[in-house]
């Protein structure tokens, strides 16, 4: 799931380094246009409805994060 | 009583006393008194709204938490997977939550909307009888209070004054407090908090003194520990929280106030003047309007900073921006926090839009889909924060004005990024962006003659005068020492103005200016409170009685 959000977004904002930090948005790399955009571009590949609650830090500060909150609205 | 009376002085200091004397635990009683008699002496009519706004709060937060608690204990006895029931049930309790939500929300924001659109609603044949009804609500209230002798005292005669004629204009802090009590409701909606148990301290968060005058727009569970568990008393803290306040002090009364002398004066009579004193009073009343708001800010961090409760800051020097969208993160910071957390975000994330988008992205391609799903929240908050700050023609302009140019930066990055490449611009160079500064700093100036002189055509015909009567002779001429300011006092306001940029320099370079006071030598250290205190004392502009004029932002 990692690799694939990895490439996924990658392609979509090529000028972000995800691999880069474990704190994309407490370091302030993500500001609330991509996040919007990550929230859009996830949704649709994966059919999934991401819920408001679940867009806190914790899980848009890395990868990993990401990978653990699509897993579980699948 | 706002914080530039001298009544606040003594009232502050006896409120640092009372409540470093109290046993830890009962501080937060002292904080909620000291607050509602603030509020009291300010708008006594609109106590009760206050009060109610703040119950509806309460009580459909623990409604809400009820009901997920609720359904939490049925799926915790479940032991098999997730059933169909149990679904439906989380289905069902989300939507009477939601329902609760936006029932204490709309009867909170009702409050906020109708001291906005009143005026509108006015002049509509239905619904005058609605502002009618209203007036007379409002006036049997202030009547009834006028009645109690003990309330009497801190009336307002605002009723008595109009002869039982309406007149709510703008409240205390309504926006502050009700957008507060928002937010608070709609993190307890997503599970972001917990509802606060207890009535007093949730009116407290609602009340607290330092932030109701003009925010900042504290969030419930950024200061609810702070001020229910109340702080130590601590030197160092209370000599920063008296040194913030004094600088707040200075940036309103020495620059804002006197500068704003010019402002006012020009702006009352644009008429007479032409391009290049239309042009310096723009560019003065921005100024005007960051030191009047920021300083007011700086009080009341000041305040709060001195009773141990650290609110969120509402400024980063703004004018260090180097572009639109950098320049509102760094003005009125909790404001555009608010709008992103609880309009855009939940806008831009709403499986509806999403969808549209993909719509979009399939038919038009991917630009296109990532576009839409940034004009249209982007769209919505910045109409919605332009009707925030009034109700006028020329606040709708402005919010479409913010709302297009950080849209086209946005939207246009990629294109502005080649001409920049094309153009062998070097992006990173101090010139550049400085440049950069100076462009965001003019797009603010042009963003304040929209809203300051009250209507659409007195904007036209300033704009038409600076850009087509411009006479650049008049900045030596001697002139600009002969509206509102004289030479002196226009000098004086050019020094003040260059310290604050050295300030806001040295800051930005990362340097806290406070230790750095902290660290000198005693007497070094003293000679600079007494000079900022004697700046304030012998500079400061006071009115009849030694009033100093009211914040701007306290009108909103």
């Amino acid at each position: 799931m990692e690799e694939k959000i990895m490439e996924l977004l990658s392609e979509e904002y090529p000028d972000i380094d995800f691999a880069a930090s474990d704190s994309l948005v407490d370091d302030g790399i993500l500001d609330s246009l991509t996040i919007t955009g990550i929230i859009a571009t996830l949704s649709m590949e994966f059919g999934i409805v991401i819920p408001y609650e679940e867009i806190i830090e914790e899980n848009f500060n890395s990868i990993a994060g990401l990978a653990r909150m699509v897993e579980k609205l699948q | 009583m706002n914080f530039t009376d001298y009544l606040f002085f003594p009232v502050f200091a006896a409120v640092i006393i009372v409540y470093f004397v109290v046993p830890q635990k009962k501080r937060w009683i002292v904080l909620l008194a000291a607050s509602i008699v603030f509020f009291l002496t300010w708008s006594l009519e609109m106590f009760p709204f206050a009060l109610f706004a703040a119950f509806v709060a309460w009580i459909a937060a623990r409604k809400i938490e009820k009901r997920y608690e609720a359904l939490n204990a049925y799926t915790k006895k479940q032991k098999k997977a997730v059933t169909k029931k149990q679904t439906d049930l989380t289905q069902e309790t989300k939507k009477k939550c939601r329902h609760i939500l936006w029932i204490a929300a709309a009867v909170i924001l009702f409050m906020l909307i109708y001291s906005k659109i009143q005026y509108v609603m006015a002049d509509i044949p239905v619904l005058s009888g609605i502002v009618a009804l209203l007036s007379d609500l409002y006036c049997t209230v202030s009547r009834f209070f006028e009645k109690i002798p003990i309330l009497s005292y801190f009336a307002s005669d605002t009723a008595a004054q109009e002869g039982g004629q309406f007149s709510f204009l703008v409240p205390l802090g309504i926006s502050y407090y009700t957008l507060s009590l928002v937010g608070y409701l709609a993190d307890v909606y997503w599970r972001k908090e917990r509802a606060e148990r207890n009535f007093g301290k949730l009116l407290l968060y609602a009340l607290y003194f330092p932030k109701i005058l003009e925010g900042p727009i504290a969030k419930h569970r950024n200061i609810a520990q702070q001020l229910n568990e109340g702080g130590n008393f601590d030197y160092t803290r209370l000599c920063h929280g008296l040194q913030r306040m004094l600088w707040g002090y200075f940036k309103k009364l020495v620059i804002a106030d006197r500068i704003s002398l010019l402002v006012t004066e020009v702006y009352g009579n644009y008429t007479e003047y032409f391009g290049t004193v239309l042009f310096v009073a723009t560019v003065a009343g921005a100024v005007q309007l960051y030191c009047d708001f920021s300083g007011c800010m700086d009080i009341a961090l000041g305040i709060s900073e001195v009773f141990g409760i650290e609110l969120e800051e509402n400024f980063r020097r703004p004018f260090f921006s180097e572009s639109a969208a950098e320049f509102w993160r760094r003005w009125h910071i909790t404001m555009g926090v608010w709008f992103k957390d609880y309009i855009y975000m939940p806008l831009a994330v709403s499986p509806k839009l999403i969808r549209a988008a993909g719509t979009v992205k399939k038919r038009a391609g991917k630009r296109a889909g990532k576009n839409f799903m940034t004009i249209v929240p982007l769209a919505v908050v910045w109409f919605l924060t332009g009707l925030w700050h009034g109700t006028g023609m020329n606040y709708i302009v402005w919010g479409i004005y913010w709302g297009a140019l950080i849209i086209l930066s946005s939207v246009l990055e990629p294109e502005l990024k080649k001409l920049t490449k094309l153009l062998h611009i070097n992006t990173e160079s101090s010139g550049y962006r400085r440049f950069r500064c100076i462009r965001t700093f003019l797009l603010f100036c042009v963003s304040r003659v929209i809203t300051i002189p009250g209507n659409l055509h007195a904007t036209a015909e300033i704009f038409r005068r600076i850009l087509f009567h411009f006479s650049p002779w008049e900045f030596f001429d001697g002139t600009l020492y002969t509206i509102g300011l004289d030479r002196p006092d226009f000098l004086l306001a050019l020094l003040t103005l260059f310290i604050l940029y050295l300030v806001g320099k040295k800051q930005e370079q990362g340097i806290a200016i406070r230790q750095k006071v902290d660290s000198l030598f005693l007497v070094w250290r003293w000679l600079i409170y007494l000079a900022a205190i004697f700046a304030v004392l012998i500079f400061g502009i006071y009115g009849a009685g030694y009033d100093a004029s009211a914040f701007v932002y306290m009108n909103y």
